[in-house]
């Protein structure tokens, strides 16, 4: 339904969306160049248009007065209305480049690894589908989406990837997700961007891009492990 | 509407603003007061368990806050009447409807979200005593109404008396409140025992705290009226407040008790 | 007159009450910034550096936060500004209910005093100035401070509210119509609306905490049934519309000041008026979900508030576009308060255009909560609200004091601060986009926004250069200035045509109004 609704709002833009976004860090960093350009324009005009007046315009006798234009009823209007529709205009646009993305950021692809985490003060935990947990070391196969969903023990907190663009609160009570694209193996830094008391700043842990295969023999090691831990403790 | 009043009375105006600074104590032994009557003793109580040191200035604010109300109103209908307070209300209302609505959404959003309601442990709602309550509370607006009636007819003994019941049947009302939630609690039902508990009593409270406030006014009314003394201003005012806080019985009422 | 202390203490005159705020306010602003001062000591390098307590930290940014917002600029703007300016600017004697007004002062003081006890009580308050449950709950803090602050303030403000609506009401001059306002008092309607719809909302929700946390109630509590999220939207249902109770007055004193220095008519008032601060007021209200876009709302509330954030740019837009065609064919003088007036059409450029991003949904899932945030907010409102407040005090300096500043120290403090808040606020987005989230007292995982951090603390010392010199241009106008004359800067509007300082009563007989008259009436 959204989805069906943006393109009627920017069909004038059309050109500028060959490439449908296919990850929320590379679409992110593309729209953030567009507003650059498009809000850089905005400031240059405002700016400069200033910076002319205070020159041109200096007092330069003391009783000198200004004699701005008295506007007509209609130059009135005009000048209300017109500008109105050009900010409406870039506001739309903007708000369609934004709803588009957004589903990049909502809409999990089928084909993903879906982790549970929970947060508490001040860790982050996560459980595998196998039942396998992790603390604050997140290991996900590069070139596979990740989907997290979230919820917490106590207080509020935000799983924050900055290399991943993506960000979400979790929350006792409830259940949040996100999910990103680790397209490259390596290790990216994951922090706590939500407000959660004294050791908030330290809420950090790591999401460990593997190549699959190295990820597939550590994710059936670790499953292994699980198992023989409860063999070994019956009913536990 | 009076958009002229400063032409019209320019003489007396200036009389009384020109000649010296305006001053009164009272604004400022209320702020002291109404500091030493919640803030204070609620944090020395609930926060640092300094109980004595809350009891101390709860006995010195509240008579401190009563002085200053007392000499406010004394100065007020002194004085240079401060005429403009029915539209004064309006926009008071309007402030007050948000605090409520804040609450009831508060309220909605807790017990639409829930899995059962009422949830488990709650008790009962009675029946009787919120009908009686509801009665009494909307015929105070009629006799309160009766009252103001009778003050621009002129007739100070009809309106001593209207006053004299509106406030008794008020006082009525927060009495049975006070009996009612003494029920609930002995039951078992109190404010922690589950979101119906804190809804509900946080609610009630909230308004029944309200009808105090309207009492107090009442009597500020009463109190020189029956020395000869009474405000128009006042009354409309104090009585546009009352029927607000009627209404929005109302609606606790029938959200909270029936719905 | 002699001075008479209990003149001023039990007084109900509308412009010493407007001085008491103005006290208060900046005892705020002052305690308020020498916390920030301390944040940027111990941010200048990662790990511990002043205190090695997190908790410290924590304790100076709550107070920071709290009293910057809520005891610096609410107060100053709807306090100060609109007490000393408004009753003058519509040729009133007072305000409607003088007594009233002065409970609101004392009301605010009260709420100063519970915000400053969080220096000497145990366990301060340390929930940020958004007061998040369940932290806020759960904490050893006091989060009662907390609540009362808010409560006192917000009362004061309710008060005020009622006092002032009715005041341009029922008081305005004979003669003086809705379109011959000052473009202030305008603002200062629209603001105090908002105050009087949302204020309440916002005392609900910290009373709900504090009932959440020593009486044992559960609204917060989703073990018990409650939400987390209820408060979130509460708050913020208070604490979005309330940027524009900042933004509108303080755009609304930039109108006068520049209009008054270029002599000029504002450019198309009407729009300006009704398009902007009528089509802020409007959308006000309904954007509040931008705060919580990381937050798990239903998709279709972030995304139709997302549109309606964005349009908040339309009627900003349509202020910006008078407030720079005041200028245009104008007269410009660049005494002191027109040089902060100037520099908010500059600041509030950067910090509104970097609203934007925060505005569009998906962009803002990366920049939330990062020091981008901190960059935007203050640039519009610690920067552009202030330089906005200074420039009115500086306006009004020559009115309320009878004495005129100098104007070298005037000038000096303006370039020292105008280029502290640039090396401070900048760096902050730059910072934010490298990923580091604020509120935090270390930062050792981004080593490479050290050298922005240290550069950022240097920049805040002058500012503090610059704020030393603003304090002593303002003591040295005082006991030193020259004599003022009653309108120094050759304005049209009602509050120069008594004197200076204007007697009780404001005027000994109320000017009369000629039909065609308005505050900027210049040329012809
Ligand atoms: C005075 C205070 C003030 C003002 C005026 C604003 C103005 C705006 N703010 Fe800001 N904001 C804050 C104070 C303020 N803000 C604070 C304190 C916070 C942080 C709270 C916290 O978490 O602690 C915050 C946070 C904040 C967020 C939440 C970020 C987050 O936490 O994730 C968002 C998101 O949308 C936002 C957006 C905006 C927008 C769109 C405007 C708009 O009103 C800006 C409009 C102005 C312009 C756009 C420029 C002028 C217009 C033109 C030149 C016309 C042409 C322009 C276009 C067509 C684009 N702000
Ligand atoms: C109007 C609002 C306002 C103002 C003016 C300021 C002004 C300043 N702010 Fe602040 N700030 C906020 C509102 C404001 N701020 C808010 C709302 C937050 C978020 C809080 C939160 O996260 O909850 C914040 C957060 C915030 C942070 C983020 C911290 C973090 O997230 O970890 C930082 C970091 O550098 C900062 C710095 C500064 C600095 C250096 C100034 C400087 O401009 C200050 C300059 C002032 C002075 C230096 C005082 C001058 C004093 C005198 C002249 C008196 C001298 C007298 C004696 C010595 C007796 N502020
Ligand atoms: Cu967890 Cu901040
Ligand atoms: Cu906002």
């Amino acid at each position: 339904m959204l989805r069906r609704f943006w393109w009627l709002l920017c069909l004038w833009c059309a050109p500028l969306q060959a490439a449908e976004p296919s990850d929320p860090a590379r679409g992110w960093d593309r729209l953030w160049h567009e507003y650059l350009i498009d809000v850089g324009i905005i400031f240059v005009v405002f700016a400069a248009l200033g910076a002319y007046f205070m020159l041109r315009y200096r007092r330069r006798l003391p009783d000198e007065v200004g004699d701005g234009p008295k506007l007509t009823p209609l130059a009135c209007v005009a000048w209300a209305v017109i500008p109105a529709f050009v900010f409406i205009a870039d506001d739309f646009y903007l708000a369609a480049r934004s709803w588009q993305l957004w589903n990049v950021y909502r809409d999990v692809p089928a084909d993903r690894l879906e982790v549970k985490l929970e947060s508490a003060a001040w860790r982050w935990d996560f459980t595998y589908p196998n039942g396998v947990q992790v603390t604050n070391e997140l290991r996900v196969p590069a070139g596979k989406p990740v989907m997290l969903r979230m919820t917490s023990a106590d207080y509020v907190h935000s799983f924050y990837l900055p290399d991943f663009r993506v960000k979400e609160d979790s929350m006792p009570g409830r259940v949040t997700y996100l999910w990103f694209y680790p397209r490259n193996p390596g290790e990216y830094l994951a922090t706590c961007a939500e407000f959660c008391g004294m050791m908030h700043s330290k809420m950090t842990g790591k999401v460990i891009a593997m190549p699959p295969g190295d990820f597939a023999a550590w994710y059936a090691e670790e499953e292994k492990k699980l198992a023989e831990a409860k063999a070994k403790k019956p009913g536990g | 509407m009076p958009r002229n009043t400063v032409e019209s009375s320019l003489a007396p105006e200036v009389e009384h603003f020109a000649l010296h600074w305006e001053t009164s104590v009272w604004p400022l032994v209320l702020g002291v007061g109404v500091l030493l009557v919640l803030p204070l003793p609620f944090s020395f109580h609930f926060v640092y368990q300094q109980s004595f040191l809350a009891v101390l200035c709860l006995g010195v604010g509240v008579p401190l806050t009563v002085v200053a109300i007392a000499g406010w109103v004394n100065e007020g209908l002194a004085g240079h009447g401060e005429g403009l307070s029915t539209p004064a209300m309006g926009w008071f209302i309007l402030a007050e409807a948000l605090l409520f609505l804040g609450f009831f959404a508060a309220y909605w959003v807790i017990r639409l979200s829930a899995p059962a309601w009422p949830p488990a442990g709650s008790v009962p709602m009675p029946t009787v005593i919120p009908a009686v309550m509801t009665v009494l509370l909307v015929s105070s607006s009629f006799t309160y109404y009766a009252a103001e009636a009778a003050h621009e007819k002129g007739r100070d003994d009809g309106f001593r008396a209207w006053l004299g019941v509106s406030i008794a049947l008020g006082a009525a009302f927060v009495g049975l409140s006070a009996y009612e939630w003494s029920d609930l609690m002995g039951q078992g039902f109190s404010i922690g025992t589950n979101a119906f508990g804190t809804s509900f009593y946080s609610i009630t409270g909230f308004h029944a705290s309200h009808v105090v406030v309207g009492l107090g006014v009442f009597l500020a009314i009463l109190l020189p009226a029956l020395g000869g003394r009474t405000s128009a201003g006042l009354i409309k005012a104090g009585g546009i407040y009352w029927h607000f806080v009627d209404i929005v019985w109302l609606f606790v009422v029938s959200q909270v008790y029936f719905l | 007159m002699a001075f008479s202390l209990k003149e001023w203490v039990f007084t109900t005159d509308h412009k010493r009450i407007g001085v008491l705020y103005l006290i208060g306010a900046l005892a705020a602003f002052a305690v308020a910034g020498i916390m920030a001062m301390l944040m940027r000591i111990e941010l200048h390098s990662p790990g511990p550096d002043l205190t090695s307590n997190p908790n410290d930290y924590n304790v100076w940014l709550y107070f920071h936060g709290a009293a910057m917002i809520l005891g610096f600029q609410i107060p100053a703007l709807l306090g100060y500004l609109a007490n000393y300016c408004v009753p003058l600017m519509i040729g009133a004697r007072d305000v409607a209910f003088p007594r009233l007004n002065a409970f609101s002062v004392w009301l605010f003081f009260g709420g100063i005093v519970m915000a400053l006890l969080t220096f000497v009580v145990p366990d301060p308050p340390d929930i940020m100035w958004t007061g998040y449950p369940p932290y806020s709950i759960k904490t050893a803090g006091n989060t009662a401070f907390y609540t009362f602050t808010v409560l006192l303030i917000g009362f004061s403000s309710i008060l005020g509210g009622i006092n002032f609506l009715t005041t341009v009401v029922y008081l305005r001059a004979p003669g003086l119509g809705w379109n011959q306002l000052n473009i202030f008092v305008w603002s200062i309607v629209a603001a105090f609306v908002i105050q009087l719809i949302f204020v309440p909302v916002l005392g609900v929700a910290v009373t709900m905490l504090s009932l959440d946390k020593y009486l044992g109630t559960h609204f917060f509590n989703p073990a018990n049934g409650g939400d987390v999220l209820i408060y979130q939207n509460l708050f913020w249902f208070y604490s979005h519309p309330a940027v524009y109770v900042i933004l509108l007055p303080f755009i609304g004193i930039t109108f006068d000041i520049i209009a008054t220095f270029a002599r000029n008519r504002v450019f198309n008032y009407k729009a300006a008026v009704y398009g902007g601060i009528g089509g802020v007021l409007l959308l006000s209200g309904e954007v509040w979900v931008h705060h919580l876009y990381t937050a798990g709302m239903p998709d279709w509330l972030r995304l139709g508030q997302m549109v309606s954030t964005l349009l908040i740019s339309v009627p900003v837009g349509l202020l910006m576009i008078s407030l720079l065609g005041t200028l245009y064919r104008g007269s410009i003088s660049f005494r002191t308060p027109n040089l902060y007036a100037l520099a908010v059409n500059f600041t509030f450029l950067i910090g509104g255009l970097t609203g934007i991003p925060l505005a569009m949904a998906p962009l803002d899932l990366n920049l939330s909560d990062t020091y981008f945030i901190p960059g935007h907010f203050h640039y519009v409102m610690a920067v552009s609200g202030t330089f906005a407040i200074f420039g009115a005090i500086y306006y009004l300096f020559p009115k309320m004091t009878g004495r005129m500043y100098s104007e070298v120290l005037g000038w000096t403090g303006f370039i020292l601060t105008f280029i502290g808040i640039n090396l401070v606020f900048f760096p902050m987005m730059i910072a934010g986009l490298y990923g580091m989230p604020r509120r935090y007292f270390d930062y050792e995982q981004f080593p490479q926004v050290a050298g922005l951090q240290l550069f950022m603390s240097l920049g805040s010392v002058v500012i503090l250069l610059g704020a030393i010199v603003i304090l002593w241009s303002w003591i040295h106008g005082l006991l030193k200035g020259a004599k003022a004359p009653d309108n120094p800067w050759g304005s049209k509007s009602l509050e120069w045509t008594t004197q200076s300082p204007p007697p009780p009563g404001n005027w000994v007989e109320v000017p009369k109004l000629s039909p065609d008259w308005g505050p900027y009436a210049y040329g012809k």
